[in-house]
């Protein structure tokens, strides 16, 4: 029950609650029923599987309903290739009607991901139906990850389907480092767009600079939000960047900081460049003032600390 | 500077202190009223519920003896007999996430033998992929919750050496992150669920040389808000059932003091439903034996006083894990 507000009802409004949730509840278990006593009829029971993707759409989560699904599927599969066997043997099967079943599965899933765009059910099922069509569509596919990012471009299972789907319809590395960029520009403070890009970029010499500079526009911006800071640590934490440019970076940090004297990352970020500048002395100021800052996390404060002090 | 407040606040009238007895009623009513609608919706997840209800009474003191024969043999009856599989409830299909609650349930109540245990180390074995990772059914979707999943049963089962754990431990691996946690798959984002199947499968491989375990628990730390709550991702709103998935993983990183204890302990309290008893996703939301559980089994890493210490590996009692003689990794804090 994720992010469902409790309501004051009265009793009148509770008793018609109830009257309803009881109806449903057994128009449920009837649906139950006949869809797993006709689960192993062949050919299909079409008024089981209309049933079926009924009650999908309404809560995609129960799994057995989409494995019923899969062996009709997969039994119509054997049946159009049988009907045809020569062709099965070419390896030429006209799947066209087969595919008008596969059509309608995929609608279906879009419907059921309209109602909770975040069940791993739906997204599978779409994959797997998709990878058994003759001619799957896969650039409509990235249209719909690419319209589902834009209403919530946190959904991981989305980036994760994208990223399936990259490779399928042959998109360049570059051109989808290029679409991080955008993504991250568009919202800096977008975690999910830092991570998908730091698994596009191998952070070596070459663009270690590059890297530096779009994470430093990002927390320059706007210092009081995480994500960036995290994408920050890992590009000054690599051996790739030059002492020169850590640095430089530390100095500006500095003067960060004067604007900035409350925020916490803006120590943390120094922390992390002077570690790397083997800069001694600096740990029990800058970890007594973060100490200060961000007193729930003082314990960790407190064991950096006490590595400096051991390590010194 | 901006504030980013992704974080609810605080109601003004927080109780302090664990209802106890009222979510002990919120369980066992929630497993008496079968014709009740929430309970008869969620069939597809029964096993599951029944786990999280069971472990939280026992956490708290009030396992159940009456019942513990008729749940027994409602999980014999959900094992298939042809995959060795168990369901979540009668009629519906095998799956690993309901295998490994049935098989908690008859560890916590010494009935493990009730099944065919045989039956239940051949699905297992049968659901690891080529490349090590482990699919949730027969129908091919892989996660890393599925490896956790495949790890703990078999250890539980004293059959871990079914499956090849070398590449087991190296797909999971492959899932780690830049921020150093872990994803469903490779190249996936860092979800501090995730991240705790991940750190509770290494744990139980004894295999903590794949973690870069200061960045990792930073990382996790950094995901208590001001209001005392974790969420899973930055940037996301706090959840109590967060409060286990960090927690636990904190503890077995031996990092819990990297956390603010009381505070996580006030929002926790701040969830409890104190009408009907059970705990919700956040303040005021409707309650459901998911996250009182995990509300419960994080104040017991906390040692709130009467609740049973719970072991942050398996979030089962303490004292069936030493029954089992399991021994995972925990580091010491």
């Amino acid at each position: 029950m994720h992010g469902r507000l409790k309501i004051k009802t009265t009793a009148q409004q509770k008793a018609e609650k109830e009257l309803k949730q009881s109806n449903q509840l057994t128009q449920y278990k009837a649906s139950m029923s006949q869809i797993l006593l006709h689960r192993n009829c062949d050919p299909f029971d079409p008024v089981s599987f209309k049933i079926c993707a009924g009650l999908l759409s309404t809560n995609p989560d129960i799994y057995t309903l989409w494995n019923y699904r899969k062996e009709v599927i997969l039994r119509e599969k054997h049946r159009y290739e049988e009907s045809d066997p020569a062709a099965k043997e070419d390896g030429d099967v006209d799947l066209k009607a087969f595919d008008g079943l596969l059509e309608k599965e995929i609608s279906l899933t879009e419907d059921c991901l309209r109602a909770n765009p975040k069940s791993y059910s739906a997204w599978y099922h779409r994959y797997w139906v998709l990878m058994l069509h003759s001619q799957p569509n896969w650039q409509q596919e990235f249209a719909l990850c690419t319209k589902y990012l834009s209403v919530d471009d946190r959904n991981f299972h989305c980036w994760d389907y994208r990223r399936q789907l990259v490779n399928r319809i042959g998109i360049t590395l570059p051109v989808e480092i290029k679409f991080s960029t955008e993504r991250i520009n568009n919202n800096f403070s977008n975690y999910s767009s830092w991570h998908y890009r730091s698994t596009l970029i191998q952070l070596n010499e070459q663009c270690i600079e590059e890297e530096l500079e779009l994470v430093k526009n990002a927390v320059f911006t706007d210092p009081g939000d995480s994500s960036a800071w995290f994408y920050l640590k890992w590009v000054v934490t690599n051996p790739a960047l030059g002492k020169e440019t850590c640095q430089e970076l530390l100095d500006t940090l500095e003067q960060l900081q004067e604007l900035e004297p409350d925020c916490k990352w803006v120590l943390l970020a120094k922390g992390w460049l002077m570690k790397r500048l083997h800069v001694k002395d600096y740990a029990v100021e800058l970890y007594t003032q973060l100490i200060h800052l961000d007193a729930m996390r003082k314990g960790l404060y407190r064991d950096l600390l006490q590595n400096c002090i051991e390590n010194s | 500077m901006t504030e980013h407040l992704h974080d609810v606040v605080l109601p003004d009238n927080i109780t302090e202190e664990l209802l106890t007895s009222q979510h002990i009623d919120f369980i066992k009513k929630y497993g008496e009223e079968q014709n009740k609608f929430e309970y008869g919706m969620t069939d597809y997840l029964r096993l599951s519920g029944m786990y999280w209800g069971l472990t939280a009474l026992e956490l708290m003191n009030a396992g159940v003896t009456d019942t513990q024969d008729a749940i027994v043999e409602y999980i014999v009856k959900c094992q298939d007999p042809d995959s060795g599989g168990i369901s979540a409830c009668i009629d519906h299909d095998p799956h690993i996430l309901h295998t490994l609650s049935g098989i908690q349930i008859l560890a916590m109540f010494d009935k493990l033998d009730a099944i065919d245990i045989e039956g239940v180390v051949k699905y297992v074995q049968k659901l690891q992929q080529f490349d090590g990772s482990f699919s949730g059914d027969k129908w091919g979707e892989v996660d890393t919750r599925f490896s956790f999943c495949a790890v703990m049963i078999l250890s539980i089962l004293n059959r871990i050496s079914a499956i090849k754990v070398q590449k087991a431990v190296k797909f999971v691996k492959s899932c780690k992150n830049f921020d150093g946690g872990f994803g469903s798959r490779p190249l996936a984002e860092s979800h501090a669920g995730l991240t705790y199947c991940c750190v509770g499968f290494l744990s139980i491989t004894k295999r903590f040389d794949v973690l870069d375990i200061d960045n990792l628990a930073w990382w996790l730390c950094e995901r208590q808000n001001p209001s005392g709550g974790f969420n899973g991702r930055p940037e996301k709103l706090p959840d109590v059932c967060y409060s286990w998935w960090v927690l636990a993983t904190l503890a077995m990183l031996g990092k819990l003091t990297w956390i603010d204890g009381a505070k996580l302990q006030t929002f926790i309290f701040a969830c409890q439903d104190q009408e009907t008893g059970g705990f919700s996703d956040r303040p005021k939301d409707v309650p459901d034996p998911f996250h009182t559980l995990f509300a419960v089994a994080a104040l017991s890493l906390l040692d709130y006083e009467n609740i049973q210490k719970v072991n942050p590996t398996y979030c089962m009692p303490q004292h069936v894990i030493d029954r089992l003689q399991l021994d995972p990794k925990i580091l010491p804090s």
